[in-house]
């Protein structure tokens, strides 16, 4: 029997599933979570032998679940999302996440990739996968890179250098090359892109 | 439903947004070559009159009531300049206090500085400079800088034969002449201004437009799509409930027929969706090796420079299906991948180390890339070792893209 962790924010569709899911011999919804929180709370707790999170959730999204519960739970983790946003793909699989499908796939699909997980291996739908490969590739170096991650809570610039141990120059000359290929005028403004396209 | 393009008018690419920055500043470029041209103007008609007065020999106050007024006056038509950056055709002729200053001085100015010399026309070229600057209705302006010129050279002919020695040199000639064209020179650079203003609207509005059309046209696009789905979704359904009570096979079927429906209106949206996003050969192989990557293997990657002029409507669905391949099946230590180009054909190879276990459900997958490929004339050869797993693709340069 696979134990099976459950998270949703769409009631309708976490209750279907879930009901779904039972229907199939070998598996057992142990648990149905209507947040990341929640879903957190219940997998160190229970832990199940699969996660299966939805990736747009209040709170913690699926993949920062993923993320904390694989680090303290023998639990392998499949998230799930309607669109799948450049970069998140990424953001997923560095995280320790072994499958990854979109939401249109039926309950039946989703036991194969539960039952393929379960077992050890990876599921990485190929039509998430082609929207990751069309990404937009970020013009950014890694150096730009840091110096927004590093600033992306409003950090100022010395702060910044602090950080990386550069000179202020330095950072402020990265600062405004990011400015110029992101075409925006505010270092907050380029944050918050680099962010969307999941580049930091 | 759920699934939600991307309206593809709001898709902007980084380099569409460089260009428009480039655009912008070189328009604040050309603003300030105007400014700076008229402002050199002025400076100098006010340096021309200050020395043909001196050259005359007159007197040290009249030299610097003409030099110093003539300073304030030259300032104080930065405001008007200023405020000329952001007018507007269709406002009304509405003089702000700031501007009713610039005028008072600029004729006070005249005033002062005719009375000092004895010159008309220093008297009156003042107010009629400064009164250039003002929002005037188009065609107005034209009428307002002849009838000024025409007064001008009067008063440049009075002053001729009153006031102007006759052994005058020809420093009053040259601050003479100067004064009776500064108003139409300026006017000159401001409407050059005027145009390239008005193209750069005309593009702006014109980009916008085909924004909305296009924005409504994938409206139009999904509203169809969705609309005939739902259309045969309902009826399918209403059908299997009918049948339900007396034949549950016939209600079953149709059930399945109406699964299948929704597959194919999502699918569809997707196809919509994805007809905007596109992006070269060789940003797609980078972004497969930053997955491999984010999935811990590590990963070798070459690329010829012109890359991106391979085929990408045959090598991308292939990309991305042997990546999903790796991905899923490997063996996640190590993977390479190359798109060169020999003699006549772009290869692209996908070699990666085999996992414990027999790949077995790649079949399907691999067959579609095969039809595909042969289709474009290429072909397609795998090799499968105890230890690694590798596709080769081949497509003839014959079907290379156009740029």
């Amino acid at each position: 029997m696979i134990r099976v962790l459950l998270a949703d924010d769409e009631a309708m569709i976490r209750s279907a599933l879930a009901a779904l899911l039972r229907l199939e011999p070998d598996i057992d919804v142990v648990a149905e979570c209507a947040d990341g929180e929640e879903a957190l709370a219940a997998a160190l707790r229970l832990s199940p032998d699969v996660c299966l999170l939805d990736l747009e959730m209040p709170g913690l999204d699926g993949v920062e679940v993923a993320a904390r519960v694989t680090r303290v739970v023998a639990t392998r983790c499949v998230v799930v999302t309607r669109h799948a946003r450049p970069g998140v793909l990424r953001r997923a699989l560095a995280s320790g996440v072994s499958g990854f499908l979109p939401k249109s796939r039926g309950a039946d699909e989703v036991a194969e990739v539960i039952r393929r997980v379960a077992a050890g291996g990876r599921y990485v739908d190929p039509e998430v996968a082609a929207d990751a490969l069309s990404d937009e590739r970020s013009p950014l170096t890694d150096r730009e890179l840091d110096v927004l991650r590093a600033g992306r809570r409003g950090e100022t610039t010395g702060q910044i250098a602090r950080t990386l141990s550069l000179a202020p120059g330095t950072v402020r000359n990265h600062v405004s090359a990011v400015l110029s290929k992101l075409a925006v005028s505010t270092r907050q403004q380029a944050v918050l892109i680099a962010e969307e396209r999941g580049w930091i | 439903m759920s699934t939600s393009p991307v309206p593809a008018a709001d898709i902007e690419t980084a380099a569409q947004r460089r260009g428009r920055l480039r655009l912008s500043r070189g328009i604040t470029a050309t603003w300030w070559y105007t400014v700076s041209a008229v402002v050199f103007l002025e400076f100098m008609i006010v340096a021309v009159w200050t020395g043909a007065l001196a050259g005359a020999g007159r007197s040290t106050a009249v030299i610097a009531t003409v030099g110093l007024g003539g300073l304030v006056w030259w300032l104080s038509t930065f405001v008007l300049m200023r405020d000329y950056r952001q007018r507007t055709e269709h406002e009304q002729f509405v003089p702000r206090p700031l501007v009713l200053v610039s005028l008072v001085i600029a004729a006070c100015f005249g005033l002062v500085a005719g009375l000092a010399s004895g010159l008309w026309l220093l008297g009156v070229v003042p107010l009629v400079q400064t009164s250039m600057f003002l929002n005037w209705p188009s065609g107005v302006r034209l009428r307002v800088v002849i009838g000024a010129t025409g007064l001008l050279v009067v008063l440049w002919f009075i002053d001729g034969r009153l006031v102007v020695p006759p052994d005058a040199g020809s420093a009053w000639w040259l601050s003479g002449f100067f004064s009776v064209s500064l108003p139409a020179m300026t006017v000159l650079t401001l409407w050059w201004w005027d145009v390239l203003i008005t193209v750069d609207r005309a593009r702006a509005s014109e980009s916008r437009l085909a924004a909305t059309q296009e924005r409504l046209r994938v409206a139009t696009d999904v509203h169809d799509l969705q609309g005939h789905h739902l259309q045969v979704i309902a009826l399918q359904l209403e059908l299997a409930e009918r049948l339900m009570p007396n034949d549950p096979d016939a209600a079953l079927s149709q059930l399945q027929a109406a699964r299948r429906s929704v597959d194919e209106a999502r699918q569809g949206t997707r196809d919509l969706a994805l007809r905007f996003r596109s992006v070269p050969l060789p940003d797609e192989i980078a972004n497969a090796a930053d997955l491999l990557r984010a999935a811990g293997t590590s990963v070798q990657v070459t690329v010829d420079a012109d890359a991106d002029r391979a085929p990408a409507s045959v090598l991308g669905p292939v990309i991305r299906e042997t990546t999903t391949n790796a991905l899923r099946h490997g063996g996640g230590r190590w993977a390479r991948l190359s798109l060169t180009r020999d003699a006549d054909a772009w290869r692209y190879e996908i070699e990666n180390d085999a996992a414990d276990a027999a790949p077995s459900a790649d079949g399907a997958g691999l067959e579609g890339i095969g039809r595909r490929v042969e289709d474009g004339g290429g072909s397609v050869e795998t090799r499968r070792g105890a230890q690694e797993f590798a596709v080769v693709v081949r497509v003839p340069v014959s079907v290379e893209e156009p740029r």
